[in-house]
């Protein structure tokens, strides 16, 4: 990549990589990661203006995949990360990809607390509802009795409401992509990165090599676009409702958007009137106004 | 060094930091050095709790065992703290018609114990004033004891109470009326302090905590995230009241895992962060430090100490973590462990970890300890214009970052293992910061080759770190001496004392007292203390009658990182692990003892042991 010379408009190419794809054939992976270079270049962004951060997972083998300013962390840690980046550095789009066993399994803490501080990332579920990298075990997501890699009966634990958990958290942005469909897709992540607040998408995508149930085709056959359906993602309830009821068919698009809820930064009174960013901040301090009443 | 000690017990709660904290503002201002030290279980109200003050005209960082003053806030005062009277001491208590039992009665006679029952509940009612001003008239009494200018207290008082008008009234009438009083039996009661030395009135009463906060600010940290876990919690208090004024982003995380990923994401992005914690928490936070070595991400951790394992006891002190601190996470890479002594340098080495995390792009681990970061010193005004803010090979000019290819943020054959870094949002070349094991453009790479190279160069930034480390500080019979100068001439030393962290202080104002005066007693603090560095040590051992290890843990830890580096031995040790620190009495005669026994075994030879040859 040549800075120099970018005179143009950012374009896909500027997002090529070198490095080879190693997902498995038909990994929902593809579509997902097409899906975020259109949008970057959609909204006018070129690499060096954007910060991914990358989970563990098969999704976070992505990260080298991409141009930009990436980050790929530890296991379930990936919004904390992205949260202090951000916060850092309000110019710079920040973006956190998970998997399902990261986001509700390992860092399930971070999540909850992400939403309820509505810190302004945008965050994207990569849901094949198992672990894949670690060769297919099931995620809190994985259906209850479904046999996978380490439970061959199954696993006794009821499967987590996803859903439902991240609409009790009062969230400002929920939305719901399928990896089929690159266009939807684009639309909801260029709409995430654009909200102030945090944005939770999920992708439903397949997994052809570990998750034999939801399987491309099965998404396919069920999931459809709710705005292209009329739905208003103005109302809470009713994109909850929306959300929670996948047995016949899947809903997608954006399912929840609220607007007027200030994110975490703008509710930080210090930093209220403050143009430059932390990063900008670094400097000796005169601190002797600070020590004068301890003397 | 003259010395006096007033020591204020009572129930958690019950006020005795309030009359703690105003006494000793007043004696500074008065031209005298305090050293203030706490104790308090892990409740928040009943429990006993102490809070001493000693007191000097001379530079003083240690707390005794022996008190001159006890001031008792209720009856258990009477039954748990009588043992610590000096002779003569005074007891001031507020009980009632108190009986003390006949062990107390003979200790009051042999010790001729002064003993004031002072009528708080009678003066509270003719006053028609709340128990809570019941410290008023007990500060007021004492300050009279201390011979103290009655409006030098108003004044202070009057500080605290600028805008509640009724409220200064009724504190006034309490202090007059405190002030006044005269214990019947005894008469007037004077504790006679030395003569004061102005030069200390401008200085600050400030707690390790507070430095290393002010210390934070200074070196330029933007954004502080951390989780409640004492001792570490008064930093993150005294941050979160500064940030009004200080416009800094502070996040009270969710946990310390969270805390430690915001403040790496914070850093990554090119700010300054800072989160800190203790034991269990820095558990918690360590696989964020072996995930920053894999990135080469520059991060500072605070590690306030405190006796484990687990939540082992939370509001007392230790110096158990230097191995964790050195140790702890996953993988063989570069870290820095450093540790502060007392306030001076908690605000000193704020900058210094921070330079040094962003020259090597490694994370620096701060220790301190309860003792440190509770405590109340005496501190001379802090020198800012000695701080330089240095950020390593970090690129920011344009033209520069024109320049960057993705190859050179981890270039493996970058000069000491320590590669050009520029930050997001740089219009630039970008890079991935990788937790996997990577090339220089931060992609996935596991060849055998590139792993070799990848390993070498972060663990290359060692050697470099190593060698630019400033030597540790030698004292000799209490003065402060060029280390380097020292080393190869002067005369035999008759006792060498290691020691690090909090210790230091304490061995300084043992080193000053009377009893060893111009005694050839040498003392070698450590400040960094990993990567270790012997050579001044192993010198000066060589011409050591005696050496010995003085620590606040079981093991003697910096001993075995002495050992393990250098080969070597220390087989004398003074440790501590009961959760106080040394006191200063306590450690004296430690000292004393070592030096009589160098003296006895001077005709036999000394009993220095290499376990290897130094290297």
């Amino acid at each position: 990549m040549n800075i120099a010379l970018q005179t143009q408009p950012p374009a896909l190419s500027d997002y090529y990589s070198e490095t080879k794809c190693i997902w498995c054939d038909g990994c929902g992976n593809y579509g997902i990661w097409t899906a975020v270079k259109y949008s970057l270049v959609e909204l006018n962004l070129y690499p060096w203006q954007v910060c991914l951060c990358y989970d563990v997972g098969c999704n976070g083998n992505g990260s080298d995949k991409i141009e930009g300013y990436r980050f790929h962390g530890l296991h379930g840690r990936v919004i904390p990360f992205a949260a202090g980046a951000k916060l850092a550095n309000m110019k710079v789009p920040v973006i956190a990809f998970g998997g399902d066993g990261a986001t509700f399994s390992e860092g399930i803490g971070h999540l909850i607390h992400g939403v309820r501080s509505n810190y302004p990332i945008t965050f994207v579920l990569h849901n094949n509802t198992n672990f894949g990298l670690t060769t297919g075990q099931a995620s809190s997501l994985t259906p209850q009795g479904q046999a996978m890699n380490t439970s061959p009966n199954g696993i006794p634990e009821h499967t987590l409401a996803s859903m439902d958990l991240v609409f009790s958290l009062n969230p400002t942005f929920v939305a719901r992509g399928f990896s089929g469909d690159i266009k939807l897709m684009t639309r909801i992540l260029k709409a995430a990165i654009q909200h102030r607040g945090f944005a939770f998408v999920e992708m439903l995508q397949a997994c052809p090599t570990y998750n034999h149930f939801a399987t491309h085709e099965y998404l396919l056959d069920r999931y459809f676009d709710a705005n292209a359906d009329g739905h208003d993602p103005g109302n809470l309830q009713q994109a909850r409702a929306l959300a929670t009821q996948v047995q016949d068919r899947i809903a997608c698009g954006i399912l929840y958007q609220r607007r007027d809820a200030p994110d975490f930064y703008s509710r930080l009174i210090p930093r209220q009137g403050v143009e430059t960013t932390c990063v900008e901040e670094v400097r000796r301090y005169d601190v002797s106004e600070y020590w004068k009443e301890l003397v | 060094m003259p010395r006096i000690s007033l020591k204020i017990v009572g129930a958690s709660g019950q006020g005795i930091n309030s009359i703690g904290a105003i006494i000793a503002k007043g004696l500074k201002r008065s031209g005298y050095c305090v050293f203030g030290y706490r104790e308090y279980p892990s409740l928040i109200k009943g429990g006993h709790a102490s809070y001493q003050l000693d007191v000097s005209n001379e530079r003083i960082c240690s707390t005794e065992t022996k008190v001159d003053v006890l001031v008792a806030l209720n009856h258990h005062g009477l039954e748990l703290n009588m043992e610590e009277l000096k002779q003569g001491g005074i007891v001031l208590h507020v009980t009632p018609g108190w009986q003390f039992p006949e062990h107390h009665r003979k200790l009051i006679a042999e010790r001729s114990l002064r003993i004031i029952y002072f009528p708080v509940d009678d003066m509270l009612n003719r006053l028609g004033a709340r128990a809570i001003l019941s410290n008023v008239l007990l500060t007021a009494f004492v300050w009279s004891m201390l011979d103290q200018d009655i409006d030098a207290l108003k004044s202070l008082v009057g500080e605290t109470f600028a805008k509640k008008k009724a409220l200064l009234e009724l504190n006034i009438r309490c202090i007059d009326e405190g002030y006044s009083f005269v214990d019947p039996e005894q008469g007037a009661i004077s504790v006679a302090l030395p003569p004061p030395d102005k030069g200390f009135a401008g200085h600050l009463l400030i707690t390790g905590s507070q430095a290393m906060g002010l210390g934070a600010v200074h070196a330029g940290v933007r954004l502080y995230a951390g989780y409640p876990m004492t001792p570490s919690s008064p930093l993150l208090s005294f941050i979160a009241e500064l940030e009004n004024k200080t416009h800094m982003v502070v996040k009270q995380a969710e946990d310390e895992i969270t805390a430690a990923q915001i403040v790496s994401g914070a850093m990554y992005m090119g700010t300054r962060a800072l989160t800190a914690t203790s034991g269990v928490g820095f558990d918690l936070m360590s696989e964020t430090l072996s995930l920053n070595a894999m990135i080469e991400n520059p991060t500072v951790f605070v590690l306030a100490q405190r006796p484990g394992p687990a939540t082992g006891l939370p509001t007392w002190t230790a110096q158990g973590s230097l191995l964790q601190a050195a140790n702890c996470s996953a993988g063989e890479f570069t870290r820095c462990v450093i540790s502060v002594s007392n306030s001076q340098d908690a605000f000193d080495l704020m900058p210094v970890a921070f330079n040094l995390a962003e020259q090597y792009q490694i994370s620096v681990i701060v220790l301190t300890d309860k003792q440190i970061a509770e405590a109340l010193y005496t501190q001379h005004p802090y020198d800012q214009e000695k701080t330089e803010i240095d950020r390593g090979r970090l690129v920011v000019d344009p033209e520069k970052l024109k320049l960057l290819k993705s190859s050179d943020r981890f270039n493996p054959h970058a000069q000491g293992g320590v590669s050009l870094r520029w930050l997001p949002g740089s219009r630039a070349a970008t890079y991935c910061a990788q937790g996997d094991e990577h090339n220089s453009i931060g992609a996935v790479d596991e060849s055998s080759l590139n792993t070799k190279l990848q390993i070498e160069k972060r663990l290359r930034k060692c050697h470099g770190l190593k060698a630019g480390l400033p030597a540790p500080h030698l004292s000799i019979g209490g003065r402060s001496v060029e280390t380097s100068d020292w080393i190869d001439t002067g005369d035999e030393i008759e006792l060498l004392a290691i020691g690090w962290g909090s210790t230091g202080d304490v061995f300084q104002d043992v080193m000053r007292s009377d009893e060893l005066r111009g005694r050839k007693i040498a003392y070698l603090h450590f400040t960094y203390l990993w990567p270790l560095r012997t050579q001044e040590l192993q010198r000066l051992a060589k011409r050591s009658k005696h050496i010995v290890l003085v620590e606040q843990n079981y093991q003697g830890q910096l001993g075995m990182l002495i050992r393990m580096e250098c080969g070597l031995d220390i087989p004398d040790k003074i440790l501590k692990y009961d959760g106080r620190p040394f006191f200063y009495d306590e450690l004296l005669s430690s000292v004393i003892e070592r030096c009589a026994s160098t003296s006895e075994n001077e005709k036999t030879s000394p009993g220095l042991e290499h376990a290897g040859s130094p290297s």
